[in-house]
């Protein structure tokens, strides 16, 4: 292989600590004050209530009604409206409370915001970014807790962020924002009290280009958003074991950087790709076939997936997390791919 | 000023009867990819209700666009183009007949999917006041869209942020094949209007001056900070759904009946009527357009189609990125 990425960004040790949740607050405030047409749409943005998840706290008095915009409770419109103020010269951040509420917006954000430009032959541009936060761990049940990503991936015309850190959400929030295409950035509701540190002042991170939360040697292990965190922990409970696990984050999900995960997979030679949405047709098939494409000859062993079972989120705390993926199910899927299981 | 609007108004509705009956004969020829829905015998309101608005006013459309688009200031030869698939076409091919956007004129987008337009314009009437412009924003859309939930999202979004938004609906009878008393509890949509708080009126939809007078009212309560409105046109679709739909599923005298309420027709009555111009006047008019069409319809065929690249292009701004996400390789 030729012409590897220079994955860089690793996650910084010194700086400013913060959570995820202020990441992502500071991300679009920071944008506001630089660009006077950014402004937030959605559902119990104001303060004092700030956000169902409090992502937008102290943003409307700050910057004033004006550009914090509640909404009847109206998902379509919401993106729909974004998508209309986003062609008209405004640089809309529309917040979908759940992820799960995306049902309720697909035609806008398939039909409309994802295909308006090439349906138009490349008249406009897109200046949108829709946030939701997905995922379970917190009894939220079936209609609160779905990760939805490869829905979103599986549409032309869309990039998806999917940040695991306080420093990756606000460098690609704040990316997606000053982006001119359309950007879908999932947030994970159990990440937004973790915290990390981000540098002073601004700063960016790229789409396309993982990073490699881990450096290792004999199993690769593919995540995105919390997956990362139990990728982690998998990688110390392996390392005890005598294995060096190689942790590589994303970030985007589209587009993909292929060429971290294929460089990985070459020197290590098994992969396992882990990723909280059920398994049928999930994330984690597209990545474990474009390797097997593009790698075949570097594996020794089948790709392993750790998903969600194939069923809905079940309310029960010890239901739900039997059917996550768990940490133990990744040292295990990691064991299992250098046959030591 | 109040005869050469009359003779616009003549001249934008025979340009779009000419382009939609050449679009009809091309389409039947087998001459035309795809589908085609068209509106011969609605041009009055599409006419009546673009005209009231300026260049930088906003306007989106339906699936049965030509007239709404045509109207706004889409040119007739690069929707021929379009039409045709062709790369002189309003949106290089990529889009067709349902798909019809000229942003330059403001048109938001004609749109395959019923009442997909109506959030659309909320948020560029939004945008409009966000951006302290005094534009306004057009949304139309038919009898069809009646059921929906973003109508009535969109409509309650409007009154709320008092949006300088018009909702104008095209009843033309029948939402693809079932009428009003099969898909709607009331008669009487525009009490609905006055259910939202909105002002809402019926108007004949086959009299362009009707519709053009009340979407004018609208358009100046709208720019003076007055809020959205709703208008509801009466008119109806000569043809079927679609081509390859006859229509004659409808009663015959149904039809004929508004076959006979011809909304160009009237005009003309109108036009000679009150002496603003002569037979021989209007006549000119039709050939103009007639040859327009004509020589719209030739160049559009001899235009080259897209190369095949051009389908992996032009769906991102940022090319790079976009390329890695289309082909799945670092560029």
């Amino acid at each position: 292989m030729s012409a590897l990425p220079q994955t860089q960004n690793t996650t910084p040790t010194t700086g400013k600590e913060i959570t995820y949740r202020d990441a992502i607050r500071d991300a679009m405030s920071e944008e506001m004050a630089r660009d006077p047409n950014v402004f937030l749409i959605g559902e119990d943005l104001r303060d004092p209530w700030g956000g169902a998840y409090k992502t937008t706290v102290n943003v409307s008095n700050v910057y004033g009604n004006d550009r914090v915009i509640n909404t009847p409770i109206a998902e379509e419109s919401i993106v729909g409206a974004a998508l209309g103020a986003a062609l008209t010269g405004l640089r809309p951040i529309a917040e979908l409370q759940y992820l799960d509420f995306v049902m309720r917006a697909m035609d806008a954000v398939v039909n409309q915001v994802a295909k308006v430009r090439y349906m138009s032959g490349g008249q406009v541009q897109v200046p949108l970014v829709i946030r939701a936060q997905g995922g379970g761990g917190r009894s939220s049940a079936a209609q609160h807790g779905n990760s939805l990503e490869a829905w979103l991936c599986h549409v032309p015309g869309l990039f998806i962020a999917h940040p695991s850190t306080p420093y990756d959400a606000k460098g690609l929030l704040k990316t997606a924002i000053r982006l001119n295409d359309p950007v879908f950035f999932i947030e994970h509701k159990m990440l937004y009290m973790t915290k990390g540190f981000v540098p002073d002042g601004d700063y960016t991170i790229p789409f396309g280009v993982a990073d490699i939360k881990r450096r290792g040697t004999d199993v690769t292990i593919v995540a995105n958003s919390r997956m990362v965190l139990y990728a982690l922990e998998a990688a110390e409970i392996l390392a005890a074991d005598g294995i060096s696990a190689e942790v590589i984050d994303p970030r985007t999900l589209v587009p993909l950087d292929e060429n971290t995960i294929l460089e990985s997979v070459h020197k290590t030679n098994r992969l396992v790709v882990v990723n909280e949405a059920v398994e049928r047709c999930g994330w984690a098939a597209e990545v474990a076939a474009m390797v097997q494409k593009r790698a075949f000859s570097d594996l020794d062993a089948p790709i392993e997936r750790v998903c969600a079972r194939n069923v809905p989120l079940p309310f029960q705390p010890e239901l739900e997390t039997f059917v996550l993926p768990s940490v133990a199910d990744i040292v295990q899927a990691a064991k299992t791919s250098l046959y030591l299981a | 000023m109040f005869m050469s609007l009359l003779l616009n108004f003549y001249r934008v509705m025979t340009r779009i009867r000419t382009f939609e009956r050449a679009a009809y004969e091309l389409y039947t020829g087998g001459k035309l990819p795809g589908f085609l829905h068209l509106s011969i015998g609605q041009e009055a309101v599409s006419v009546g209700a673009c005209l009231a608005l300026r260049a930088d006013d906003t306007m989106a459309s339906t699936h049965r666009g030509h007239g709404d688009t045509i109207a706004k200031g889409v040119s007739v030869e690069s929707a021929m183009a379009e039409l045709f698939g062709r790369v002189t076409g309003t949106c290089h091919a990529k889009g067709g007949s349902m798909h019809i956007a000229d942003f330059s004129q403001g048109i938001l987008g004609a749109n395959g999917i019923i009442a997909a337009g109506v959030p659309i314009t909320v948020g560029a009437a939004l945008s409009a006041k966000y951006r302290k412009t005094d534009q306004v924003a057009l949304a139309f859309f038919g009898d069809g869209a009646t059921g929906t939930g973003v109508l009535h999202e969109g409509m309650n979004m409007a009154m709320l942020w008092q949006l300088p938004m018009i909702f104008v609906r095209q009843n033309n009878r029948y939402a693809e094949s079932t009428p009003m008393v099969e898909h709607t509890g009331i008669v009487d949509v525009v009490q609905w209007a006055c259910g939202y708080g909105m002002p809402g009126v019926r108007v004949d939809g086959n009299d362009v001056l009707a519709v053009y007078d009340t979407v004018s009212k609208a358009v100046e309560r709208a720019r003076m900070g007055g809020g959205p409105s709703f208008i509801d046109c009466e008119t109806y679709r000569w043809y079927g759904h679609n081509i390859g739909d006859p229509g004659t599923w409808r009663p015959k005298e149904e039809i004929d009946a508004w076959r006979a309420k011809d909304p160009i027709a009237r005009l003309k009555i109108k036009i000679l009527e009150d002496g603003i111009a002569g037979e021989a006047d209007l006549d000119e008019i039709e050939a103009e357009e007639q040859a327009r069409m004509d020589a719209a319809v030739i160049a559009a065929e001899a235009a080259p189609k897209p190369e095949l690249h051009e389908a992996l292009e032009g769906l991102y701004v940022d090319e790079q990125l976009g390329q890695m996400a289309i082909r799945g390789v670092r560029s």
